[in-house]
């Protein structure tokens, strides 16, 4: 089951309007790995997510997921098919209640059928959202809101799910708490694709990962590998440091 | 003092007319951005469709309703289809010059059809009344208010608890977001346009039993509508409900003190002086 | 420099202009004249909701408010003495004055609400004459109905040549205000209002501009219309058909290019005279073209025609 290519990105370049944000972009995800984008703002992390969730679409290259061709698919379809994205900003839906959120995750036909257990594994994963379930979305905290935001991506049933800027305005006990809500995701064997600003964390975190700068992978590895490379250290640990 | 009673409570039974005309606005607003220009005329199709169906098949237009609504909700459907997904591809001033020639069109289409006279709805119980305390009302216009608040409510619960109704209200909050979440947006916005024109086929046909209408009427229930739905504040339906009842009241005010001719002046100064100051509507944030 | 005035489209037109506006002095047949004047009409509101909606991003669904208002102030001040002329500079002058005021009440509006802010003033404009009657003597139809007085002297040449003159200066107007100062404003507006502002633009100043030139243009060329006309009366000039033609002549020939309402006009009154016959059908007719074209080609026959050109030189 481990290291089979759940998702194979081939050369894929995307524009916004004319603005090519995207440069032959070649990436393989394996079942039941951690993998992390990082870069710095508009390296085109998030642009990718929202081409593998079909938000946006490659003029050039392939995405296979699964072994289905998914380059041509709308976000609906891609859904079906077992990818959530759990967007930056959270984007819950703010006027409804948190149960309503929940319920719109599991829109999709794929996930009808086993909403409850999924809404039990939620529940578990996260008690805070059982006590809220009947608050209104917008008056949950950041951490809450960013909880609900995975919950809902988990509704869904996926196989892989795509997390884009998770600890983005929380503090530090969330964060924790948070990157333990995904490694027992991950146990459920469900893959895991994130994007984070933080890149010491995000190398503790991830097994794998790939480096952006300007549209383009620029290193990539294990987080090993990674961590031991001089352009990683001056390009991020540099200034990582210096922040702290 | 028991004067100036009767356009009051009648304006609040009109407020539920004006509830009822302007919920497919509100609904296309709220899932799409897009006013549409065009949904006066839509409304007064929906009057036309009631007096043909009661002046050639001899059906009362509430029971016509069975026919013209799912009529108004497929055509509603292909129009989102075919003209409208394809306009909001092009620039965001296209839906709403292909809207203006929509209108044109469907007035156009009325007056052909049925003549440039006024008409009217006029069943048994048109010219009925009803008394509250000494004071007389017309039926037809209790009618407004409580099937205004009837469709009302049933469109919410519609909105709440099933599963094309949470996706609508998920896209009108956040269209990326429920995308992500698998929605069909294309589908969704055919959907909502179709339960627009719908919704309009019910106001119409309530409409043309409590004014008369022609085919131009068509601007004014625009600006009525559009005008309930500034005032309530967009997205809440108990703030159109009131939006509608504070229209109706100011018209059959306007026509008590300054005469029935220029009722429909005071309610369009109304609009403009709401735009204006508050264009975000009195109870909008 | 010459290459440059070689591309001008300015130059074959006027040569056609000068043909067009010579058309009473050979002798042209008198529907030719009427198709002239109404051409050159037209062309002045074409060219003004192209300053607005093409430049400077106002759907202005109001311009029959700024004719009317104009018609009706010059036809008024014939009922009280004041000269032709005067009116119907000072009716343009009220139309803009009008504009000035609208300005403050729609100008914090932004798109579709402007739009439907601005398609509610000739309704009610309408209304009020139907229900106020500046001065006595009133006929055709409902409402504020009346006739010129006195204008028997004014000779049809006269009145053609003043259509002549408000729609050739048009497009001189509109090449002037793009090449200005205005101008510049207006194309860094179009890109990005956000931007504009922020290096120094008074966005609201130059929509301002461009909403006075545009009300007072329009007004010039509805009085010189009801000089010609001879009467005037609330329903058919608080009208939404003007907006229709002003519009559909812009999209046709090509919004935002200067050429565009010159050949959307053109078009337009070829229409309206092919299409007499089926007058009933018109704004059906038209409401479809307009469709059809914004689907088809959202830039108008410039669209195809630059289209075309590009494609030509490669």
């Amino acid at each position: 089951m481990v290291n089979q290519v759940l998702l194979k990105i081939s050369n894929i370049d995307v524009f916004h309007g004319t603005f090519q944000a995207l440069w032959d972009i070649s990436i393989e995800v394996r079942t039941g790995e951690m993998l992390a984008l990082i870069g710095s703002n508009t390296s085109g992390k998030t642009t990718l997510m929202d081409t593998i969730s079909g938000l946006l679409h490659p003029v050039k290259g392939m995405m296979e997921f699964n072994g289905v061709d998914i380059t041509c698919l709308d976000p609906y379809q891609i859904v079906e098919l077992g990818i959530t994205q759990v967007p930056e900003g959270r984007r819950i839906f703010p006027d409804m209640t948190v149960l309503d959120n929940l319920m719109i995750g599991s829109y999709c036909s794929c996930a009808r059928s086993t909403r409850k257990q999924n809404l039990i594994r939620v529940y578990e994963l996260f008690p805070k959202l059982e006590e809220r379930r009947k608050q209104i979305a917008k008056t949950l905290s950041g951490g809450e809101q960013q909880m609900l935001a995975i919950g809902r991506g988990l509704m869904a049933d996926p196989k892989l799910m795509l997390i884009d800027e998770m600890s983005l305005g929380l503090a530090p006990i969330i964060i924790d708490e948070l990157f333990k809500a995904l490694k027992k995701i991950r146990e459920r064997g469900i893959t895991i694709l994130f994007v984070e600003q933080n890149v010491k964390r995000t190398l503790e975190e991830a097994d794998k990962a790939y480096i952006f700068e300007n549209g383009r992978v620029t290193l990539s590895g294990s987080s090993a590998e990674l961590y031991e490379k001089k352009q990683v250290k001056k390009a991020y640990f540099g200034i990582d440091e210096c922040e702290i | 003092m028991n004067d100036i009673l009767t356009p009051i409570l009648m304006g609040i039974m009109l407020g539920g007319l004006y509830a009822l005309i302007s919920l497919g606005l509100s609904l296309l607003f709220g899932v799409m951005r897009f006013i549409n220009l065009a949904h006066g005329d839509f409304v007064i199709l929906g009057s036309y469709l009631g007096y043909g169906i009661l002046t050639y098949f001899g059906f009362d237009p509430v029971i016509g309703l069975v026919i013209s609504v799912p009529l108004m909700f497929g055509l509603g459907f292909l129009i989102q289809k075919y003209l409208m997904s394809r306009a909001f591809e092009v620039s965001s001033d296209t839906p709403l010059i292909i809207a203006f020639g929509l209108s044109l069109i469907i007035q156009n289409a009325n007056q052909i059809a049925w003549t440039p006279l006024s008409r009217g709805i006029n069943t048994g119980y048109s010219n009925a009344s009803f008394f509250i305390g000494s004071l007389q009302f017309p039926v037809v216009y209790l009618l407004d208010l409580l099937v205004g608040i009837l469709v009302m409510l049933l469109l919410r619960e519609f909105l709440t608890r099933t599963y094309l109704g949470r996706a609508i209200t998920a896209a009108s909050q956040d269209k990326k977001a429920a995308e992500l979440m698998g929605i069909n947006s294309k589908r969704v916005y055919g959907y909502a346009f179709a339960i627009a024109m719908a919704l309009t086929a019910i106001g119409g046909v309530f409409l043309g039993m409590t004014f008369p209408f022609t085919p131009t009427s068509g601007i004014s229930f625009l600006t009525i509508a559009f005008g309930t739905v500034i005032i309530g504040g967009l997205g809440s339906m108990w703030g159109t409900f009131i939006g509608g009842i504070i229209l109706g009241v100011m018209q059959t005010l306007g026509g008590y003190f300054f005469g029935p001719a220029s009722q429909m002046l005071v309610v369009y100064l109304i609009v403009l002086i709401i735009l204006a100051v508050r264009p975000q509507g009195l109870f909008g944030r | 420099m010459i290459s440059r005035l070689k591309n001008d489209f300015l130059i074959p037109t006027t040569f056609i202009f000068i043909i067009l506006a010579l058309f009473p002095l050979i002798g042209a047949p008198r529907n030719w004249i009427l198709y002239a004047f109404l051409f050159f009409i037209y062309l002045a509101m074409a060219n003004m909701w192209n300053l607005l909606a093409g430049y400077s991003g106002l759907i202005s669904l109001c311009q029959p408010a700024f004719l009317g208002l104009a018609g009706y102030a010059m036809t008024i001040g014939t009922w009280i003495g004041i000269p032709w002329w005067i009116g119907m500079t000072g009716g343009a002058i009220i139309a803009a004055f009008f504009a000035f005021l609208l300005s403050r009440a729609v100008f914090r509006l932004s798109g579709i609400y402007f739009a439907i802010g601005t398609l509610v003033v000739p309704e009610a404009l309408r209304m009020i004459f139907y229900l106020w009657k500046p001065v006595g003597g009133a006929m055709h139809g409902a409402g504020a109905g009346y006739m010129l007085k006195g204008i028997e002297g004014v000779s049809q040449n006269t009145i053609f040549w003043l259509a002549a003159i408000v729609g050739i200066g048009s497009v001189y107007l509109i090449r002037i205000i793009i090449r200005s100062k205005l101008g510049l404003g207006l194309s860094s507006i179009r890109d990005n209002q956000r931007t504009a502002a922020s290096i120094g633009i008074n966005v609201f100043r130059v929509k301002l501009y461009t909403f006075l030139i545009s009300a007072f243009v329009t007004g010039l060329a509805g009085a010189i219309y009801y000089l010609n006309q001879g009467y005037i009366e609330p329903s058919a000039t608080f009208n939404v058909r003007w907006t229709m033609i002003m519009l559909l002549a812009t999209v046709i020939g090509g919004i935002r290019t200067e050429e565009g309402p010159i050949i959307g006009t053109i078009i337009i009154v070829i229409l309206y005279f092919a299409l007499a016959r089926y007058a009933g059908y018109s704004f059906l007719i038209q409401g479809i073209i307009l469709i059809l074209i914004m689907l088809i080609s959202p830039e108008g026959i410039m669209g195809i025609i630059k289209k075309f050109l590009l494609f030509a030189k490669r």
